[in-house]
């Protein structure tokens, strides 16, 4: 069975609420980054060196994107560029290991140093990731390229130590306000450099902003009202966002139905039919397990997908992030169930 | 007036779990100031506050930020009474070596579960994050830890949980530690298959958990 549309118009399509042949199946980078082991060792573009170089994270999204068959470019391929800018040391992994904050920049709240957005312009990754997503979108007019944000929550708690930075979300209000209001002011700055290189999509991934961590008090106060600022300023660039939420659900569903944002992509754990139940307006993002992804066999992702296919969930997507030691027969099975079922 | 010691103890309970540090540090001085066993006071004040706050946390009444406020009421009061307590008094704990392993930096699950470990009554180090598998085996050894708790929130790094239980093995050392896992990819099905000795959902589980594992 051939496609009769491209999957850039297949994802715009479902994420604007439209019907379509079938539901596309992506990995949209960032937290979700698909640049497996498997991959890099075939192709020799490698992680850690490129999330610095715009020439192999090109290379390197283009054969993620060919290899998994996922439908769609995901960069960059870790949650610390906007830490880095804000201050924050970073460790930048290894091939099989993704970037981490190896120290957040600051003790508290009252602490945080506000730079201007022009670091942003500045700094050597941006540059790179921007440069990327105009390569991207000029040579592959028919794939989506989506540009992933670390959330507002979970930047915060990127450049201040997270153990305070929690507490504080309670003892002092109007420091943690400022902070977070600050770095929702730099991701938006920060989506405005991506959609001016031509990105289609922006996906935000916030895991610090979960109900677990935070309970309904505190996931609306905070989590709701910046991802939504944030979901809005996108809007208002002409982008749809994708926005991912981690873990369990229960204690923040009516929260989570105020998001803003053109598609909702949750856990493994969370039954997006329920969610498509009780609230028929959001498009349903996810969410086979990466956990079968990377320890089951091929026959039993492809069991886990038709699931999925079965309870019409909108845009198919691994759950959470993958890990880079995934098998690549594994992820071939997921996206070929997806195009062609039987 | 004074008044008695329980209800001293409950006022004491009661600031832990309304996150009132000075009011504990208010408490904790009016137990020194009248000549209580500080040990006591610890263990009949203090402690019973932090189990309460870690039983609303599993109720879901609190999350984490209101836990992490709780520990940090519970170790004003401890830091006041610890130095009247007379040496005589302090029994030997149990010894357990907590961090997160090697490719993660995530640790405040590893937090949660380390202060709730030392309510519990364990004598707990912390080894930190992104910490090789064979750090956590030496550290054991020279620590002389009965228990050893690995978590991680990353996928990625799963595999090396397995490695410390591996290198025990290989040492012929394995029946000398108890191994426990946990972190938000980690099932109890990942721990059978790596052959550690139990997992637990969350901070509070795994207190139980560990006190299971020492059980006679």
């Amino acid at each position: 069975m051939s496609d009769t549309i491209s999957p850039k118009e297949r994802l715009a399509r479902k994420l604007g609420g439209k019907t379509s042949d079938r539901p596309p199946v992506i990995c949209p980078g960032g937290m979700m980054n698909a640049a497996i082991v498997d991959v890099m060792n075939a192709t020799g573009h490698t992680l850690p060196d490129a999330h610095h170089s715009k020439e192999l994270m090109t290379e390197l999204a283009e054969d993620v994107s060919r290899m998994t068959g996922f439908e769609n470019f995901g960069i960059p391929f870790c949650m610390t560029v906007e830490a880095e800018v804000l201050g924050s040391e970073i460790n930048y992994g290894t091939l099989e290991c993704e970037p981490k904050i190896q120290k957040e920049k600051f003790a508290t709240a009252a602490d945080v140093v506000f730079p201007e957005m022009k670091a942003f312009d500045d700094n050597k990754r941006i540059q790179a990731i921007a440069d990327t997503i105009h390569a991207l979108s000029k040579k592959h007019p028919d794939t989506p390229v989506i540009g992933s944000l670390t959330g507002p929550i979970s930047t915060a708690g990127s450049i201040i130590d997270p153990m305070t930075f929690l507490k504080q979300l309670r003892k002092d209000k109007e420091n943690s306000h400022k902070v977070i209001d600050y770095v929702t002011d730099c991701l938006i700055h920060y989506a405005g450099l991506m959609a001016e290189s031509g990105v289609d999509v922006i996906s935000i991934a916030d895991p610090t902003a979960t109900g677990e961590i935070l309970g309904p008090k505190m996931f609306d106060e905070y989590a709701v009202f910046y991802l939504n600022k944030l979901v809005d300023a996108i809007h208002k660039m002409g982008k749809p966002a994708i926005v991912h939420i981690c873990g369990k659900m229960e204690a923040v569903k009516l929260s989570v139905a105020q998001l803003r944002s053109d598609a909702l992509s949750v856990d493994a754990f969370v039954s997006l039919r329920d969610i498509k139940n009780l609230f028929p307006h959001i498009n349903t993002m996810g969410n086979l397990s990466t956990i079968m992804l990377e320890f089951e066999d091929a026959e039993k992702v492809k069991k886990g997908t038709r699931v999925l296919l079965k309870n019409n969930i909108d845009i198919i997507a691994p759950a959470c992030g993958l890990s880079t030691s995934t098998p690549i027969a594994n992820i071939n099975a997921f996206t070929e169930t997806v195009k062609s079922p039987q | 007036m004074a008044v008695s010691k329980e209800e001293l103890y409950q006022k004491m309970s009661d600031a832990i779990v309304d996150m009132d540090e000075d009011l504990v540090a208010e408490l904790s001085n009016e137990a020194v100031a009248q000549g209580l066993d500080a040990f006591e006071a610890i263990d009949k004040g203090l402690t019973p506050g932090m189990e309460r706050a870690g039983q609303l946390f599993e109720e879901e009444e609190y999350f984490v930020p209101e836990l992490l406020m709780c520990a940090d009421a519970m170790n004003v009061g401890i830091d006041i009474l610890k130095p009247h307590i007379k040496s005589d008094d302090t029994k030997v704990k149990r010894k357990a070596i907590i961090g997160v392993i090697e490719g993660d930096t995530h640790d405040i699950g590893k937090n949660l579960v380390k202060l709730m470990l030392e309510t519990g009554g364990f004598d707990v180090i912390d080894v930190g994050r992104d910490i090789p598998a064979a750090e956590f085996v030496e550290k054991a050894k020279s620590e002389g830890a009965e228990l050893i708790c690995i978590s991680t929130l990353m996928t990625t790094t799963m595999d090396a949980m397995a490695d410390v239980i591996t290198i025990l093995e290989e040492q012929g050392i394995r029946d000398k530690f108890k191994v426990v896992v946990g972190g938000g990819p980690i099932s109890q099905g990942f721990a059978t298959k790596i052959g550690a000795d139990g997992y637990s959902r969350n901070a509070a589980e795994a207190v139980r958990l560990a006190h299971k594992l020492f059980e006679e």
